[in-house]
């Protein structure tokens, strides 16, 4: 499960750490053993989840403590706001929390799914939030006071396995545990198109800079580009036999795609770009696995962590 | 003929096949009757990564060259109200004996309809500890008309996390939340054709 947590935006900026340089912006220690890190979009604070099942916010660059969550609490999900004012904490008995992320203050809590949280992701203008109960409908909430339950998305059965919006805002793509990925207008969350291709669940979804186009790779190890219009298939990259695709980020505007491949039991972690265009992919070699990573004020940052030390490097 | 248990009652009481030797009004009698012989839900435990849709119709999930303990694992579809849910689909799927999913194929997947009688039953191998969890482990996903569907994990009291005391030791695995989850196994057979059986009935909430 916890593999299946691990946040995609940062996987792209490994597979850079092969091709480029680095420069440490941070080095914190680690309050805890961790099973990965969720920096904020402003770079200005780290979320550290822990293998105790509590959580620690860091201020960045010195490693401060801002506030704990503690593990009798159980959070599990955590997404930053696109403009890092807002931090949204999910927890296992079903309550999400949002606070403004400087000052430690805990803000407005309520109950937002009927059992543990896997998954936040807020709106681009930060208004609604995406709320990702386990096994269970997705729930579409307006942040007002009180907030306001908006569409209740449902499933076949289970939950949702990755989500990923379109760069204008105006259609969610959600894939589901039963495998389908489903369209949705944003404006009234009708639900337009659907793709039933997929034999196994994807775990990683984005779109295209253009919004033309959306990336999905899951257990079935291959990226598969399809049409943002349509939901139509329109190509799929060779597999990675042995592995499950867990993150999925786009390379710029050069067509260049990231992933990273987790194990099933047969291979290590590992990451690897794909030439989207030529279906060629590069294997990065480094060997080292990244906990965390975003892009801060345009430039790729990316985790490491040794021991409890964690490195925070902007890469150039 | 369904007929509901008050009417049961009623016509039983008409034709003299049961004795009321209480006050209490028949429809509560019934109420009473049903609550006794209600079903408890399966707890829920979540579907993890792994599900792959059009799996075989097929109750023989081993062949005779995989390695692991022989299973027999069997069970009847029921509703909360104790009735067998007649038209159900039982989805299973599982790791082999190391622990690995075949995601490329449909080993050790299936998918079975177990008819009017609800009863299915499969035969398999104990899963081996897929790396990233604690426990042997199968999965279930249940669904027919009328009920919400379920979607489960059965685990194995004989597991070694367990130190053969699954009630002090079954949360040892994060994601088993329930006793009741971890099933007894019943050893049959001779050395030379032993195997593990295992019941696991599948109750369904109705909607």
């Amino acid at each position: 499960m916890m593999r299946r947590l691990i946040c995609s935006m940062w996987l792209l900026f490994w597979a850079v750490v092969g091709v480029a340089g680095s420069k440490p912006v941070a080095q914190v220690q680690l309050p805890c053993k961790a099973w990965n890190q969720v920096l904020s979009p402003d770079g200005s604070q780290l979320v550290v989840r822990c293998r105790d099942s509590s959580m620690h916010v860091l201020s960045l660059p010195e490693g401060k403590a801002l506030r704990t969550i503690s593990a009798e609490k159980k959070p599990y999900a955590v997404a930053y706001s696109a403009d890092g004012q807002r931090l949204a904490v999910g927890f296992h008995d079903g309550t999400v929390e949002v606070s403004a992320a400087k000052g430690g203050v805990v803000g407005k809590q309520w109950k937002a799914g009927p059992r543990r949280i896997d998954a936040l992701a807020f709106s681009h203008d930060g208004r609604t939030l995406l709320v990702g109960p386990a096994d269970e409908a997705v729930r579409i909430w307006e942040l007002g006071d009180p907030p306001k339950l908006l569409a209740t998305l449902p499933f076949e059965f289970g939950g949702i396995s990755a989500s990923a919006l379109s760069p204008d805002g105006k259609t969610l793509v959600i894939a589901g545990n039963d495998t389908v990925l489903r369209w949705y207008n944003t404006a009234t969350w009708e639900r337009t198109h659907e793709s039933r291709d997929f034999l196994l669940e994807t775990f990683a979804l984005t779109f295209t800079p253009d919004g033309t186009q959306v990336l999905a790779g899951g257990a079935d190890a291959r990226i598969t580009v399809l049409d943002a219009a349509t939901a139509k298939q329109v190509k799929q990259l060779p597999k990675d036999t042995g592995s499950y695709i867990v993150g999925l980020e786009l390379l710029g505007d050069d067509n260049a795609a990231t992933l990273y491949l987790d194990d099933a039991g047969e291979k290590p972690p590992h990451a690897v770009v794909w030439d989207l265009a030529s279906a060629k992919s590069s294997p990065m070699g480094n060997g080292a696995v990244p906990t965390c990573g975003g892009k801060v004020s345009g430039k790729l940052w990316v985790c490491t962590a040794e021991d409890n030390k964690l490195t925070v490097a902007e890469w150039e | 003929m369904n007929l509901t248990r008050r009417e049961l009652l009623e016509r039983c009481a008409v034709l003299g096949a049961v004795t009321v030797a209480t006050t209490v009004s028949l429809p509560t009698l019934a109420e009473a009757w049903d609550a006794a012989e209600a079903k408890k839900p399966t707890p829920w435990c979540e579907l993890g990564p792994f599900y792959k849709r059009q799996a075989p119709h097929t109750p023989m999930l081993r062949t005779a060259s995989d390695a692991g303990m022989p299973m027999a694992l069997s069970g009847v579809v029921y509703n909360t109200r104790g009735e067998i849910v007649p038209d159900a689909k039982v989805e299973i799927w599982q790791a082999d004996n190391d622990g690995h999913y075949d995601v490329d194929g449909y080993r050790f997947r299936a998918l079975l309809e177990p008819g009017p009688k609800g009863a299915y039953a499969i035969e398999s191998v104990i899963p081996g500890h897929y790396p990233d969890r604690v426990c042997q482990h199968m999965h279930f996903l249940v669904t027919a008309p009328g009920v919400k569907p379920l979607i489960t994990q059965m685990y194995f009291a004989t597991d070694p996390v367990f130190e053969g005391n699954p009630d002090k030791n079954y949360r040892r695995d994060p994601l088993c939340t329930s006793r009741e989850l971890v099933r007894p196994v019943v050893i049959k057979g001779d050395p030379k054709q032993i195997v593990a059986a295992v019941t696991f009935d599948l109750v369904l909430e109705t909607v």
